[in-house]
């Protein structure tokens, strides 16, 4: 029984979030209210996801956030100026991949601690996002080829919950069930073990990172589709979310890991939170103060669970030889 | 003739001299002991036998032909498997995760992990080391000390390992525990496979190795056998060899 509440305990309380807001709110179950959780949970989502496959490495990237804005106003800057949907599309998701590799390389090459050369990326990202747009936001009547992306629905469901399902999907098989997964698990859990079996561990991490750059590099798009504008800092909202749903995530499922299944459950159970503390006529502060209680609690609850704090050992300044 | 031999093996390490002139015949099917006081070169050695550091100087044989490590993985693929003390196992992973750690099992047609093969070898390895633990999907770490090393173990017979080194098994176990894990390297014995068991605990050496062989400021000091026309070896013997070179 203990088990089972390690597990599922955090996810059941979710549920139960999930139907108290039904009963206290006529608006949170309507069709309309479901359809704006679920979009705001894939931009979250599909960030996490990238924190995820980095953090189960061991390493952590702090960047996320910031490379998602700065490759929303790449995107936003070529579809404004005319270019072809294609070549913004390719353009932001490079962005997102070139950051994650420039993390990768920092943090396996220069040695510097994943916390510390992510900051780093996160500060030229957003400088850099404020020089090409001098601060000014890109509105305007895009394409719908290129907003078609995010937005409508596709066999009944929202176009962007199938970008999460399809993202959350393909980083869960990677972990789970490719030898790629295994050696980016083994990485993260015994570095020295695994590269003493032969793993490249090194490569394994500049992988996992160059993915969360990607992921970065998705949200930022599908962000831009969504909104038909693109502005510095755009993505910056969802950085704690991110964090958190990941935290929240690494107390489901398997408890004191960084998992998909989890990740993407506590993006959800978030977004659900926000949603109907808002539904609720709570002032727009309480999600932030819920929010930060969700990281401590949920890192408590790992550590209670599995008897030892997980992220302390994530978070010390040791690199990968 | 040998399965591994070294002949006048250096190691230096900057102005450091850890190892001079070691000569080493490696027989097959025999437990080898490696011993010597902290500082005598044991880990130098093991480093080099393990593929993980090229010596400075001197040449290994392999078979009788003249070998050179390019990595742990690579001794490994030749079948000199290497247990280290403290990195044998990543704790959080399953035992089947741990035996095929580095060289998992996929299966047709998308190349996908194939657990449950994983899982059914790692069993057969374990009961072939009369170890009995019934499921493959325990994280190593909820796992006694002696059922960590045939683990560690199982990872080595997965790659048909000829020769076995295991860099201090019981220096962080219990009686009952260390027992265990002689007995493990009395099985590996009975499957033919040759040991070298490098150890602190004297007990250990004369009660599993039929040789011994004693490290001291760098240079091999003693090399003979346990069992001697006089009776066996004895720790205390064995104590004065490491701590004086000479019995």
């Amino acid at each position: 029984m203990t088990g089972f509440l390690t597990r599922y305990g955090a996810a059941l309380a979710g549920v139960a979030l999930f139907c108290g807001f039904a009963l206290a709110s006529p608006v949170f179950l309507t069709a309309g209210n479901m359809a704006v959780v679920f979009k705001e949970t894939a931009f979250l989502g599909i960030l996490a996801v990238g924190f995820t496959l980095a953090l189960v490495t061991a390493e952590i990237d702090l960047s996320v956030a910031e490379v998602a804005s700065l490759a929303a106003v790449v995107t936003g800057a070529l579809v404004h100026g005319g270019q072809a949907p294609w070549i913004a599309i390719c353009a932001g998701m490079a962005v997102g991949i070139a950051c994650g590799a420039a993390n990768g390389l920092a943090v396996t090459v220069l040695k510097v601690p994943s916390l510390i050369a992510t900051l780093g990326t996160a500060a030229i990202a957003k400088g850099l996002g404020f020089m090409l747009t001098q601060g000014v936001a890109f509105v305007g009547r895009w394409p719908t080829s290129f907003t078609g992306l995010a937005r409508g629905n596709t066999a009944g469901l929202p176009n962007l919950v199938w970008w999460l399902g399809g993202v959350g999907l393909a980083a869960w098989v990677l972990v789970k069930w490719t030898r790629t997964g295994a050696h980016l698990v083994a990485t993260g859990e015994a570095d020295e073990a695994a590269r003493l079996a032969g793993i490249r561990t090194l490569s394994m991490k500049r992988l996992a990172l160059t993915l969360a750059g990607a992921c970065a590099g998705l949200t930022a798009v599908l962000l831009a589709s969504s909104l038909s504008s693109a502005a510095p800092g755009m993505a910056n909202d969802h950085f704690l979310y991110a964090i958190a749903a990941v935290l929240l995530g690494m107390s489901m499922f398997e408890p004191g890991r960084p998992n998909i299944p989890g990740t993407l459950f506590a993006a959800l159970t978030l977004k659900v939170l926000g949603n109907g503390l808002v539904l609720l006529g709570a002032e727009y502060y309480w999600q932030d103060i819920v929010l930060g209680t969700i990281i401590l609690a949920s890192v408590a609850l790992s550590a209670a669970g599995t008897g030892r704090a997980p992220f302390v050992k994530k978070l010390n300044f040791r690199t990968g030889k | 003739m040998a399965l591994l031999s070294l002949r006048g093996i250096g190691m230096r390490y900057g102005a450091v001299q850890a190892l001079t002139g070691i000569d080493l015949d490696v027989t097959e099917g025999e437990v080898l002991a490696l011993c010597g006081d902290n500082g005598a070169g044991k880990s130098s050695l093991v480093k080099i036998l393990s593929g993980a550091q090229a010596p400075s100087e001197g040449s290994m044989a392999l078979d009788g032909d003249a070998t050179r490590f390019r990595g742990p993985q690579d001794a490994l693929r030749r079948g000199v498997a290497t247990i280290y003390q403290d990195l044998a196992v990543a704790p959080r992973l399953s035992i089947w995760q741990n035996v095929f750690l580095g060289s998992e099992l996929t299966r047709p047609p998308f190349g996908l992990l194939d657990k449950r093969r994983m899982a059914e070898a790692s069993r057969g390895y374990l009961a072939r080391l009369a170890v009995d633990i019934a499921e493959m999907d325990t994280p190593v770490e909820r796992l006694s000390g002696g059922q960590r090393q045939a683990v560690a173990i199982c990872r080595a017979l997965r790659w048909d390992a000829r020769i076995i080194i295991m860099d201090e098994p019981t220096a962080a176990l219990g009686v009952k525990e260390t027992a265990q894990v002689l007995d493990l390297i009395r099985r590996l014995h009975a499957e033919g496979r040759t040991v070298i068991l490098v150890s602190h605990a004297m007990g250990d050496v004369v009660a599993v190795a039929q040789r011994v062989v004693v490290l001291k400021g760098g240079r091999k000091v003693a090399d003979r056998p346990v069992a001697t026309p006089d009776g066996a070896l004895r720790a205390e013997e064995l104590a004065q060899l490491i701590i004086r070179g000479a019995a």
